[in-house]
């Protein structure tokens, strides 16, 4: 018990102090993660939409590759993209293993599928009839996306917090193409696997309770964009 | 503004489900598509709305290609649907999306709401309306838009029998008020005369009758059609007889035949009595005071000859290519 009190003691101090490298590491944490949910909504939502709103024959199957990447363990997305991108690799000559690149390839193979199946649900709920009904009223074809995603809003942010959850928490895969170089490649959830295994507990604390505030952060400003409700 | 159905060839597939040589919708005029389930009266609907492009032929609106006059068309599909927010806003969507400023929007909202009894409703949240709420908020952001062409789709499902009996009161003189051109899907025979000036009927996706309501259920072409609209067919010696709803009477007169009675219904307004004559089962409603037979007895039945057609000949075919079905 006394470590634990030792250990948040000692992490809100470092926290209060602007520690410079908890805050690096935890800036290195949204710009891989934060840039991973960000390719992978954009990639995800559209292959999510034509899943919900088309019908072909490989449209079941398509689903159910998607939903067991839902169940995809990190380390293996990581062991994946580390095969590809080693320097032995396919794309070893892009040189783009141990960096921030590929853990944010890394981590939009995980995101993706998560993206992509809760914007399928979200756009599969919607009224069938409603692309037909803004047709008619003369909405062009952005401003119909545009619409349609305003009624799929719950589903799609829902998405964007599953995706990002989903990265911001993993280690496995960042660990395998990050290499969790210190001040280059190491995050959050790598450093606290690092300073756990040197028994730094005070830092390790401090870095889950920046890793914990941040997520809660961030999902608190999605939740109020998801619960508010249109005119 | 008129619309028109050139050559029109409309499938799923290889399944036809349309085949339609010419048939216009006279500008100005109320005309009801008729015909059962799966006829093609909403694909119908839906390409003259542009949401179906034709497999060949063209669908034209005031001598225009549909895709690119949809602003110039309004639609009220069969089940209302709404985006999430207030039915006010939904309105205003609908006006807004035509390009109308705030003010005659305004304008245009309100009229059409308290024409269809949902100004009361305005601010409630669309998606939570009632069936007949619904619906009729569904019919007021169609009328608001007052466009050129206007497209019902079953306007009276959704309500319960008093909304309905309403409605059928009100919407003529809502269509008169906010529509041009209006076409509106039907199945019920009654609902088509009561609301439309032009009948289209609809068979298996072809064109079997076209005109004047009157001059349509007066003369049906075959007798599927005549079945279709309510007719009693018997068979003669001359061929087959087509009597018009209600015109099969108790007692002698001009087409007479003898039922030998089956059963009797009192449905309390009137009796019906149903037997079998000429080899058919045919009802007979026998007015209030008139004693009605027993089962196993017989009774002469007769209707006035107006009310009678006869099919002589074998069913026509379908409307060709040659012949032109015109509602104008």
């Amino acid at each position: 018990m006394e470590a634990i009190r030792d250990g948040l003691v000692e992490a809100f101090r470092l926290i209060g102090a602007g520690d410079g490298e908890l805050f690096s590491i935890a800036g290195r944490s949204l710009l891989v993660s934060g840039s991973a949910t960000a390719l992978a909504m954009l990639a995800g939502v559209p292959l999510g939409y034509l899943l919900g709103r088309a019908r072909f024959p490989a449209r079941t199957l398509i689903l159910a590759a998607v939903g067991t990447g839902m169940g995809m363990p990190p380390v293996v997305a990581g062991l994946v993209i580390w095969l590809l991108l080693v320097r032995s690799g396919p794309f070893g000559g892009f040189e783009l293993i141990y960096t921030k690149q590929a853990m944010i390839i890394a981590q939009f193979l995980i995101a993706t599928p998560l993206v992509i199946a809760f914007t399928a649900a979200s756009i599969q709920a919607l009224p069938a009839r409603l692309p037909d009904l803004l047709a008619v009223l003369g909405a062009g074809r952005l401003r119909t996306l545009w619409l349609l995603a305003r009624e799929a809003r719950l589903g799609l942010l829902a998405a964007v917090m599953a995706g990002f959850g989903a990265v911001v928490s993993e280690v496995g895969a960042s660990m395998a193409v990050g290499g969790n170089l210190a001040g280059d490649t190491r995050v959050l959830t790598t450093a606290i696997v690092t300073e756990t295994s040197r028994a730094d507990t005070e830092r390790a604390i401090a870095y889950g309770l920046v890793l914990l505030a941040m997520a809660f952060a961030i999902v608190a400003v999605l939740t109020v964009v998801q619960q508010r409700s249109p005119r | 503004m008129e619309a028109r159905l050139d050559r029109v060839e409309f499938g799923y597939g290889d399944r036809p489900v349309l085949d339609v040589p010419d048939l216009r919708f006279a500008e100005g005029r109320v005309t009801a598509l008729l015909g059962p389930n799966g006829s093609g009266k909403t694909t119908l609907l839906r390409l003259l709305a542009g949401l179906e492009r034709p497999r060949a032929g063209h669908v034209l609106v005031g001598g225009r290609p549909v895709p690119d006059v949809r602003a110039s068309v309004a639609y009220a599909f069969q089940e209302a649907v709404f985006l999430s927010g207030s039915l006010r806003a939904n309105l205003d969507l609908a006006l807004r999306l035509r390009g109308l400023s705030p003010e005659e929007r305004r304008s245009r909202l309100a009229e059409a709401a308290t024409a269809c009894g949902v100004a009361h409703l305005l601010d409630r949240p669309a998606n939570r309306l009632s069936g007949g709420e619904a619906q009729r908020a569904n019919l007021a952001r169609a009328l608001s838009l007052r466009a050129p062409l206007t497209l019902l789709d079953e306007p009276l499902a959704g309500f319960d029998e008093r909304g309905r009996s309403q409605m059928l009161e009100e919407l003529p003189a809502l269509l008169r008020r906010f529509a041009g051109t209006t076409v509106l899907v039907t199945h019920d025979r009654d609902e088509a005369l009561r609301l439309a000036g032009d009948l289209v009927l609809l068979r298996e996706g072809r064109v079997r009758a076209a005109g004047p309501g009157r001059d349509v259920f007066a003369a049906p072409p075959d007798p599927e059609t005549a079945a279709f609209l309510g007719y009693t067919l018997i068979p003669t010696d001359a061929g087959l007889a087509g009597v018009a709803p209600g015109g099969l009477r108790p007692g002698p007169g001009d087409f007479m035949l003898t039922l030998q009675v089956e059963e009797v219904v009192d449905l309390v307004t009137s009796v019906e009595v149903v037997g079998r004559g000429n080899g058919e089962r045919i009802a007979v409603a026998f007015p209030p005071g008139q004693p009605a037979p027993a089962p196993g007895e017989q009774v002469t039945v007769s209707a006035p000859t107006e009310t009678v057609v006869t099919f002589t000949e074998p069913p026509p075919e379908p409307v060709d290519r040659p012949s032109r079905a015109s509602v104008a």
